[in-house]
């Protein structure tokens, strides 16, 4: 992946899940009203997979099961941490 | 103090030189009873705050009161507090008590220590009302700016990680992981563990939000405690507790007490929940479980709508494809229909044509036969008058009429020869005007 290509994925990368449900939304809205022409359908169907698979990946990274930890556990990883440093 | 010791006419001790600035010196006993009666002198009052720090001599009680401003140190006679209904365990550490009393003050002596003490003479357990006052009190003196802050902040719908002031063992824990569970979320849960009733409470729950929010992975921070009465609950109402609430950078969702309680932190929290499962739902708006559905839906629909989009255009351009040979097979089947009609018109025209040329013909040949036939009589006409002339010109009556006489035989037949004349028996002569029968005399002469 070159400079360019690398600035286009993370401009198309959305900031939040919400950001991206929205403009899933806007997408299956445009492409429904079906005045989307065959490229812009094309580019619409596109960038809504991506989206998707970036949603599914937000969603998988919160369902793989609840991790407990405890703030002491870190505070005292932190200080070791450091004090290793 | 409005009126100071020096002016309650002590002596300074005869001999001693005074200080640069001061007057005195004075003996201290004389000073500690002018104090005692100074003290004596104040209002009395009534003040409300936690209890901590009981203990017990053989004739009095002894406390701190405090609040999260400050504390001061009290002492009831064991007779006032067994009349007030809390001898015993009655009054006990964190315990919010309303007080009645005074300034005072123990010179102490030659063996006893001095001591300075809020004398309660009533005390009771602080009621709901006393609360709600103070509670009213609180909300009045924090800015009202303080409870939008937190109201301001964006909250993820969907945090990876969720940080969680509660007690270790409280039901509020179970219950906020039954409605995290129930949401389908599986991200990280970081528990900063706290007391959550006692005058602890409110600074250790302040130290874990912190240390919380100063995680940066942490998107939202819960707080959250089962019920109980305002007094229980009443670390959640503590002033510096709320304002580094307001404060933080990452939402708070509180969940403090039950639906009908409400505490100074639930005015400054981002959002205020009536119990831990509902804490769970504002902490993560999303329900992971319909958003799963939800984006299956959205990406069958584009799917759908790509597929789509490619095949009906597809069909439209075999469509399109198809056309032309279509309008050409449409023309050409035009074409063939127009030829038979042509061909139809043109041969019934043909047969017309030759009909009306034979009724034509027909009528120029009857014309012509007409007029042909009209000639030729003429002719014929005229020939035959010619030939009738021409006959009766050689007719024998014409000769006859010029003189001569026609010999015929007895059957008429004409007779050419004399020999035949003379042959015959009977001869007729034949005059222009009649006949004249004869028998030839002589026979055979020439």
């Amino acid at each position: 992946m070159d400079e360019s290509e690398r600035d286009q994925s993370s401009a198309a990368r959305p900031d939040s899940y919400e950001a991206a449900v929205e403009r899933l939304e806007e997408i299956i809205d445009r492409l429904d009203s079906g005045q989307a022409g065959l490229r812009e359908t094309l580019d619409l169907c596109k960038e809504g997979k991506e989206l998707v698979t970036y949603c599914a990946g937000e969603l998988d990274e919160v369902g793989e099961g609840l991790k407990e930890l405890r703030l002491d556990d870190l505070a005292s990883k932190l200080d070791t941490a450091s004090e290793v440093g | 103090m409005g009126e100071t010791v020096e002016e309650s006419r002590l002596t300074p001790v005869p001999g001693s030189s005074p200080g640069p600035n001061f007057p005195g010196p004075f003996a201290v006993g004389t000073y500690a009873r002018k104090l005692q009666g100074w003290m004596r002198e104040r209002a009395r009052v009534q003040l409300i705050g936690e209890v901590t720090g009981v203990g017990r001599s053989k004739v009095q009680a002894y406390f701190e009161l405090r609040d999260s401003e400050g504390a001061v140190p009290c002492a009831i006679w064991l007779n006032d507090l067994e009349k007030a209904g809390l001898d015993g365990a009655g009054l006990r550490d964190g315990a919010e008590v309303v007080i009645s009393g005074g300034l005072d003050y123990y010179p102490g002596g030659g063996q006893a220590s001095p001591n300075f003490c809020f004398r309660a003479t009533h005390v009771r357990l602080a009621g709901e009302g006393d609360l709600i006052a103070r509670l009213e009190a609180l909300r009045k003196q924090m800015r009202a700016g303080l409870f939008e802050l937190q109201k301001q902040l964006h909250r993820p719908a969907l945090p990876k990680a969720i940080g969680v002031v509660t007690a270790e063992r409280g039901a509020a824990r179970r219950d906020l992981l039954a409605g995290l569970e129930r949401r389908g979320w599986g991200g990280s849960l970081i528990w900063g563990f706290a007391p959550v009733q006692d005058r602890h409470a409110a600074p250790a729950i302040g130290r874990a939000l912190q240390d919380l929010a100063a995680r940066p992975e942490v998107e939202a921070i819960v707080v959250t405690r089962g019920g109980g009465s305002l007094a229980d609950l009443w670390a959640f109402c503590d002033e510096t507790l709320c304002r580094t609430v307001a404060m933080l950078r990452v939402p708070v969702v509180s969940a403090v007490g039950h639906e009908r309680d409400s505490t100074l932190i639930d005015d400054v929290a981002a959002v205020a929940c009536s119990t831990p499962t509902h804490a769970a739902e504002a902490a993560v708006p999303l329900d992971c479980l319909a958003a799963r559905e939800s984006l299956e839906r959205c990406a069958s629909a584009l799917r759908r709508a790509g597929e789509g989009a490619v095949e009906t255009r597809s069909r439209h351009l075999g469509a399109l494809a198809r056309g032309p040979a279509r309008a050409l097979q449409r023309e050409r089947g035009k074409l063939n229909q127009k030829i038979r009609e042509i061909r139809a018109a043109s041969e019934r025209g043909l047969a017309d044509r030759a009909a009306s040329q034979r009724r034509i013909g027909t009528l120029v040949l009857e014309r012509a036969r007409r007029r042909a036939a009209g000639a030729d009589m003429e002719k014929r006409r005229e020939a035959l008058h010619r030939a009738s002339v021409a006959l009766r010109a050689h007719e024998p009556e014409r000769t006859l009429e010029r003189g001569y006489a026609l010999v015929e035989g007895d059957g008429g037949e004409p007779l050419t020869s004399a020999a035949e004349a003379g042959a015959a028996e009977r001869i007729s002569l034949r005059f222009s005007d009649g006949r004249v029968r004869a028998r030839p005399e002589q026979r055979g002469e020439a």
